[in-house]
């Protein structure tokens, strides 16, 4: 049995020598390192499908500065661990860019790879962390967490006029940091907290959570859950005649969360930094219904403006070198009128945030309605 | 009485071609190679243990991702508090010995599944608290920049000095293991697993041995959580769930439980096989789970009972045609007396 390692290791060499000779190419090679299996299933396919689509544009429009763009797709099944190890795959395979994770928990740690070879990282990670480890080559491609709550917190100060909010949330690193920020922001607009209920990745049975959101009698419920954790519990908010209004921050009006829960998403609101139902958007959700069958969502619209931005950096910098791109996003704004691709205008600061326009939302009858525009958070 | 040697020539020439395999191999591998190659021995490590409980002693052990996840997390909450790697990583042996010991007790009461049960209950408890304490294990944040040790002054940094401070461990510790097994307490393992109440009567301590299966297969996987985590760099709550237990079993079934070779063949089939079937994009995972089914319903012995169950395949047909033979002769003989 010993010979069969030998034959392994066989294997192994020959597949690592087939690679070397792959990347000796005048292309453009980006690697999309993201969920493809496991919880993160519904987020990363959408991210994956979205790219995949900005990347058959660009090469049918006769690709980056006339580069081709090939794409090599990594599963991280939405471990951490998988997707660093993935990143340091894509690494040996001497790419451009890395697309992803998505997953917070994943992008946090793989991009000290990234980081260590000097290749830009765009992910569609939204906790407050991934952009606070001090490294120059992350890139988001949605709005930091941090930055989203306290347009939420003023929504439901003003708008809703609540005087206490149950808050509900998952218990990983995305669902804490969106719990920490949101009770922060309404700690300073003097809103009382009335429950603070955690939920199980990956949780089936939401009905004590939903019990416990009830008990707590606060004028409205703040819920900041993965996709489908989201719709769980949102069926089962419908299943118990929950009727105060139900807020979210993206993920809980997202096209994948309305889908599952079928009409017990009608009436939730918030804020969305990305929605596939704004006009901006509409031209890229035709296009991503017809090639893949399905309503985009922000995840979708992620990875679609990470391709066409890495275009329009490769561009400005006028170099397909890590550092040189980077450099050429760091500090910078980009305009749809120059880079159509990107969709909206954006900014980016020194750490890899993004700034740009925002949405608010409310589900009616099953889709997404946007009811007001926010301005970006700063001025540019 | 005869005198058996330790090893085979042929072993002994295949053991050694191997070893000479594996040092020269990551020369050939990339970053990404090595570091699979690596996390392989991590796992044939933790298999090992695993077998020693499920393969030798037949208890049926679910919270061995668990096991390990305690040495992981002892390693680098240590490691982080200044520690050297030298004293954490014997820490996490202790520790995972004497929690082996504590779950041991459940398996002198129940048995089969009922002790799967219950270990699969300890599992979920520990990645619980891995999760839920977080002033201690970071919680779901998990902990970040685990530093690779040093040994003498020379740092093993490198991918390449790491994966031979694991091609090292793994061999002493596969050594240690073979030993153990040759020794009376190998064949007591056997014995309880064979037949208990047959084991007690010629006088086989069965309480010691079953808390001691446990115990130094935990150990093993404390061995194993200690070199995972500095060579992840990272650990959190998720590699130390139950479906990595799962998995844990599987690679000692699939390769063959309660033979020597089987951890390393299983664990090279649970980490290559998904890897190889990576082409296949969004389908390897479920190739990979049918292709486990079918060796299972076929190969129920593991890929190193494939000549036994070959040989026994042969025995039923002679057997069968025997049979016939017997019955054809029979009903010709009943008919000769009609």
């Amino acid at each position: 049995m010993k010979t069969k390692i030998g034959r392994t290791l066989g294997q192994l060499t020959v597949v690592a020598a087939a690679l070397v000779a792959v990347s000796v190419s005048a292309q453009i090679k980006i690697a999309q390192v993201v969920e493809l299996s496991g919880g993160g299933t519904a987020a990363g396919s959408q991210y994956r499908n979205g790219a995949k689509l900005a990347i058959n544009e660009i090469n049918a429009a006769g690709g980056i500065m006339g580069k081709k763009i090939e794409s090599i797709e990594m599963d991280t099944q939405s471990q951490p661990a998988i997707a660093k190890a993935m990143t340091v795959k894509a690494i040996d395979e001497k790419v451009t860019a890395i697309f992803g994770p998505v997953f917070s928990g994943s992008i946090l740690v793989s991009q000290t790879e990234s980081q260590k070879a000097n290749i830009p990282n765009f992910t569609g990670g939204e906790a407050s962390n991934v952009t606070a480890q001090g490294n120059p080559y992350i890139f988001r491609s949605s709005f930091n967490q941090s930055m989203g709550m306290p347009k939420v917190a003023n929504y439901m100060a003003t708008d809703l006029k609540a005087k206490s909010v149950v808050v509900a949330y998952v218990n990983n690193d995305f669902g804490k940091g969106g719990r920490d920020a949101i009770v922060k922001e309404l700690g300073a607009r003097n809103i009382k907290v009335a429950g603070d209920i955690s939920t199980d990745p990956g949780q089936v049975d939401m009905s004590s959570a939903v019990l416990r959101i009830k008990q707590a009698n606060a004028d409205a419920l703040f819920a900041y859950l993965n996709e489908e954790e989201s719709a769980r519990l949102l069926k089962e908010l419908r299943k118990q005649g929950y009727d105060k209004p139900m807020v979210g921050e993206t993920t809980l009006m997202g096209a994948k969360v309305i889908e599952l829960a079928g009409t017990a998403a009608n009436g939730v609101r918030g804020h969305v930094g990305l929605t596939a139902d704004a006009p901006a958007f509409k031209d890229f959700s035709a296009k991503y219904e017809k090639e893949f069958k399905a309503k985009p969502d922000h995840n979708g619209i992620k990875g679609y403006f990470s391709a066409y931005m890495l275009k329009a950096a490769i561009e400005k910098a006028k170099s397909t070198d890590g550092k040189a791109i980077a450099a050429a996003m760091k500090n910078s704004c980009f305009k749809v009128k120059d880079n159509p691709g990107i969709l909206l205008d954006v900014c980016f600061d020194d750490k890899g945030d993004i700034d740009r326009e925002s949405f608010l939302v409310e589900v009616k009858n099953g889709k997404q309605e946007v009811t007001a525009m926010l301005p970006m958070i700063n001025k540019h | 009485m005869k005198k058996t040697t330790l090893l085979s020539t042929q072993h002994l020439a295949l053991l050694t071609l191997a070893l000479l395999a594996m040092c020269f191999a990551p020369a050939l591998l990339k970053t990404y190679g090595l570091y699979l190659l690596t996390l392989w021995l991590v796992y044939v490590i933790a298999a090992m243990g695993l077998n020693l409980t499920v393969g030798y002693a037949g208890l049926k052990s679910l919270c061995h991702a668990g096991f390990m996840g305690v040495g992981a997390y002892t390693v680098a909450i240590m490691m982080k508090a200044g520690i050297s790697f030298w004293i954490a990583s014997p820490m996490a042996i202790v520790i995972c010995f004497a929690l082996g010991l504590v779950i041991g007790f459940p398996a002198l009461r129940v048995q089969l599944h009922y002790l799967g049960f219950a270990t699969l209950g300890f599992n979920l408890l520990l990645v619980l608290f891995f999760r839920n304490e977080e002033w201690l294990t970071g919680g779901t944040f998990g902990i970040q920049n685990i530093k690779r040790p040093d040994f003498f002054g020379v740092s093993l940094e490198s991918n390449t000095s790491f994966y031979f401070l694991v091609l090292a461990i793994t061999v002493i510790f596969g050594v240690l293991l073979a030993l153990l097994l040759r020794s009376p307490w190998g064949r007591a393992f056997a014995a309880l697993r064979d037949n208990p109440i047959r084991a007690e009567s010629t006088g086989v301590n069965i309480t010691a041995y079953t808390l001691m299966s446990f115990a130094i297969g935990a150990a093993y996987a404390g061995i194993a959580g200690a070199l995972f985590a500095p060579l992840v760099n990272f650990i959190e709550p998720a590699p130390f769930g139950i479906s990595n237990s799962l998995l844990f079993l599987m690679m000692v079934v699939i390769g063959g439980s309660g033979r020597f070779y089987g951890p390393v063949l299983g664990a090279a089939i649970a980490l290559l096989l998904p890897e190889y079937l990576r082409f296949l994009k969004d389908w390897y995972l479920a190739v990979f789970g049918f292709t486990a089914v079918a060796m299972m319903i076929w190969l129920p012995g593991g890929l190193l009972s494939m000549k036994e169950a070959w040989q026994l395949s042969q025995a039923k047909r002679a057997a069968g045609q025997k049979q016939i033979a017997e019955v054809a002769a029979a009903a010709t003989a009943k008919g000769a007396t009609a």
